[in-house]
């Protein structure tokens, strides 16, 4: 049986003295989309930074791919393992959209045909930002904005995804765009782990969900078994 | 046209130092106060070297050198643990001060605390410009500054790496994010400014000698060139540096043969109160019409 995408096991972590996550047992399997829903405090954004090596681990294990993460410096688990979508995006606004796509390659600039074909299939994916590549990413729109770092994560070709509220501060044109390019990453067998607070979004994206609530996992169920709007699940958890 | 050519030559110095602080402060957001005396190291080590009886031209290469690596030491010795215990602290201006004083003390120790010759290679020659005369040394100290002022542009915009600084001067946790190890960018980036300062040292140490309190002067001095050309850029702290030397210049002729020595004091002041971004932020206004251009229509969420 080949190893998890992603696999966190009795996993503690947090800022300074404070412990944001207390045992945290969540899989992603290859191929597998898993939504993580909670109230707003949960520790979803925690996870997501722990996972990129960006918060303080203290136990348990973090695991992509079968290689164990733990003790590996941020950047080098950005180099292909894991890749990250931030919350608010946080583009470099003042570089050119193609330097802020190429600028997810950089573990990549001595295959440059590779980092070609990486950028092909971004521009595939999103063939709008062919034509704006030259400008200034802080010029675009939200939407356009959310295509870029979701195009700077595919960059990195990484194993897993994380994508951190990317409906949040979207118009409903722009949510449905980047809704339909993340179903489109699923169906080519991506994995991918996506905290997002929309649950009908969430149900329609996912294979799997796990709710996070004070740091720990008060639920893992099937996206099919929450019904389509997840009325139940809101009420239960996130009401 | 003598006041002009003597300022640029002068504040080409200034530029040179500038820009070390500037480059160190773009990638890191710390103001390397041992600046000045990463001048020094590159005069001293160039003038010691000399007097063993390498080839000069060797020796101010070796110059250069060591002020680079002792700009990437202090990054690592004074700098980085002090942003590793509290990301967010000031720490780094007690400790690069006291970088400062080692250097200094640590020099007067190992070589004396009086000027000793430097290799004279190019001050014998005088080039003549319309009315004004300079030296091909004060030629040659212009059009290197420019040269490493337009080189740093183009690498900073045009390079991986130069847009790899740029983005962690953004957002240095996102950079480290997409795989950037900011601790060797803002290692490099230190060693980078400490050889813009040495380069600075062996362009004046033919007219000041080598002394191990050069820095002081000219760290003051670079430092406000920073303050006038700003931080944003640092192209831009070299125009701070040109434009300092010709006011000092014109101080020194128009006021009192020693005003250059006050008179940028004077002019940080006025640039604080009037322009507290630096010059280039008369370019702003400019720039956001640009980007309103280039914005797409009814650019929402």
């Amino acid at each position: 049986m080949s190893a998890n995408a992603l696999d966190l096991r009795g996993l503690r972590a947090g800022y300074g003295r404070y412990d944001v996550l207390r045992d945290v047992d969540l899989q992603v399997a290859p191929g597998e989309a898993v939504g993580l829903l909670g109230p707003n405090g949960a520790g979803k954004t925690t996870l997501l930074r722990a996972v990129m090596g960006l918060v303080k681990h203290r136990t348990g294990v973090i695991s992509i791919a079968g290689t164990d993460v733990v003790r590996m410096p941020a950047h080098k688990i950005a180099r292909g393992l894991a890749a990250l979508v931030p919350e608010g995006r946080r583009l470099f606004v003042d570089q050119p959209i193609e330097d802020n796509l190429l600028l997810g390659a950089l573990h990549l600039r001595r295959d440059k045909a590779r980092v070609s074909e990486l950028l092909e299939s971004v521009y595939a994916l999103f063939p709008v930002l062919r034509d704006v590549r030259n400008r200034p990413a802080g010029a675009l729109s939200g939407g356009q904005q959310q295509m870029v770092a979701i195009g700077r994560m595919l960059m990195s070709d990484p194993t897993v995804l994380l994508l951190d509220e990317p409906s949040l501060g979207l118009a409903p044109i722009a949510i449905g765009e980047v809704a339909e390019a993340l179903e489109r990453l699923r169906e080519e067998g991506r994995s991918i782990l996506v905290v997002e607070q929309r649950v009908d979004l969430a149900l329609r994206m996912c294979d799997r969900i796990y709710v996070l609530a004070g740091g720990e996992v008060a639920l893992e169920e099937q996206a099919r078994a929450l019904g389509e709007d997840g009325r139940a699940l809101i009420d239960a958890y996130l009401g | 046209m003598q006041v002009l050519l003597s300022g640029l030559a002068i504040g080409a110095i200034y530029g040179l130092v500038a820009m070390g602080f500037a480059i160190a402060f773009y990638v890191t957001r710390v103001i390397n106060f041992a600046e000045g005396q990463l001048l020094m190291v590159g005069v001293m080590v160039a003038a010691w070297f000399a007097r063993t009886g390498l080839d000069p031209w060797i020796a101010i290469v070796l110059g250069i050198l060591a002020a680079a690596a002792v700009g990437a030491v202090t990054y690592l010795v004074a700098v980085r643990p002090v942003l590793a215990f509290d990301r967010f602290s000031f720490a780094w201006l007690v400790s690069t001060l006291g970088v400062a004083l080692i250097l200094e003390n640590g020099a007067a120790l190992v070589w004396g605390p009086t000027s000793r010759s430097f290799p004279a290679l190019l001050t014998g020659t005088s080039v003549h410009v319309g009315s004004a005369t300079l030296t091909l040394q004060e030629v040659v100290t212009i059009g290197v500054a420019i040269a490493a002022a337009i080189g740093f542009e183009l690498y900073r915009r045009r390079t991986l790496f130069g847009k790899l600084g740029m983005a962690i001067a953004h957002d240095p946790e996102m950079a480290t994010a997409l795989g950037a190890n900011t601790v060797l960018v803002a290692t490099a980036a230190f060693a980078l400014a400490g050889a813009f300062a040495g380069l600075a040292g062996v362009l004046i140490g033919p007219i000041t000698y080598s002394n191990p309190y050069l820095g002081d002067t000219y760290g003051i001095a670079g430092f406000v060139a920073l303050m006038i050309g700003g931080t944003s850029r640092p192209a831009a702290a070299m125009a701070g540096g040109l434009l300092l030397g010709i006011l000092g210049e014109a101080a020194n002729k128009l006021i009192d043969t020693q005003a250059s020595d006050w008179f940028p004091f004077v002019v940080v002041v006025v640039m604080l109160l009037v322009l507290p971004e630096g010059l280039l932020s008369l370019a702003a206004p400019f720039r956001r019409a640009v980007r309103r251009a280039r914005a797409p229509a009814g650019a929402t969420g």
